[in-house]
């Protein structure tokens, strides 16, 4: 089992307005679409979750009994955890071909991982 | 609402455990992903292998590049997840917070995207 994160920058993405986003996200749709079949064929079970951006992050710390919550992502970095792929697949090298087939992997990062069981 | 806590901590640290420091940790997993299992919050988790195991992929005109390695090197990384299912993003916190590694790591909170108009992304 593999996962794949999806690493982007996306500062610009959320200030748009949100008819503007919405119109971007239906011209990359049929792509995500297409990528949701070859995943599918690739393992029928696989599941994906798309995660909210970068304002609603929240990170919580517990230190010494008590709790800390701060506002924004964990890492200092433009780029953030955008959603993942987690998928059953026979080697790395599928897991490469299929990365590659992810839209975002053109202007952001996809981050292989083994799950362990 | 589905809300997705990311678990970052430090890899190293976790090498230098003895088994039995790392069995007790794994207990306090099992004990935390049960509760959240019986108060219906849990739907679901991952424990990600090392960072030293990662590729990363990138795709920059129409060329793929593949680097061993993770996205960025840093000190804490990404290890596992959970997934739960809460009434709202307290709710959430208030259960990443129950997380083992939040005493010594740092749990990322973020709010599921789901798409009104299209129920597949």
């Amino acid at each position: 089992m593999y996962a794949l994160l999806i690493y982007g920058d996306d500062s610009s993405w959320v200030d748009l307005p949100d008819d503007e986003r919405a119109r971007l996200r239906a011209l990359e749709l049929p792509e995500w679409h297409a990528l949701f079949d070859e995943l599918r064929e690739a393992d029928p079970t696989y599941a994906g979750k798309e995660l909210d951006g970068r304002r609603t992050a929240k990170v919580v710390t517990v230190r010494d009994g008590e709790r800390i919550v701060t506002d924004g992502p964990f890492a200092e970095t433009k780029e953030l955890i955008g959603g993942l792929f987690l998928i059953e697949l026979p080697d790395l090298d599928e897991a490469i071909r299929l990365a590659a087939r992810i839209p975002a992997a053109r202007h952001g990062s996809i981050e292989i991982r083994p799950v362990l069981q | 609402m589905q809300y997705m806590a990311l678990i970052y901590a430090d890899e190293d640290g976790w090498g230098e455990l003895s088994d039995e420091e790392r069995a007790s940790w794994y207990a306090r997993y099992r004990a935390f992903s049960e509760d959240a299992r019986t108060a219906g919050v849990m739907v679901g988790g991952s424990e990600l292998d090392a960072t030293r195991d990662a590729t990363t992929v990138r795709v920059r005109d129409g060329e793929t590049l593949v680097t061993d390695g993770p996205y960025a090197e840093v000190k804490e990384a990404l290890g596992g997840y959970y997934l739960f299912e809460c009434a709202s993003i307290e709710d959430a916190l208030g259960w990443a917070a129950r997380i083992p590694g939040a005493e010594h790591g740092s749990i990322e909170v973020r709010p599921v995207y789901s798409d009104p108009t299209d129920p597949e992304v």
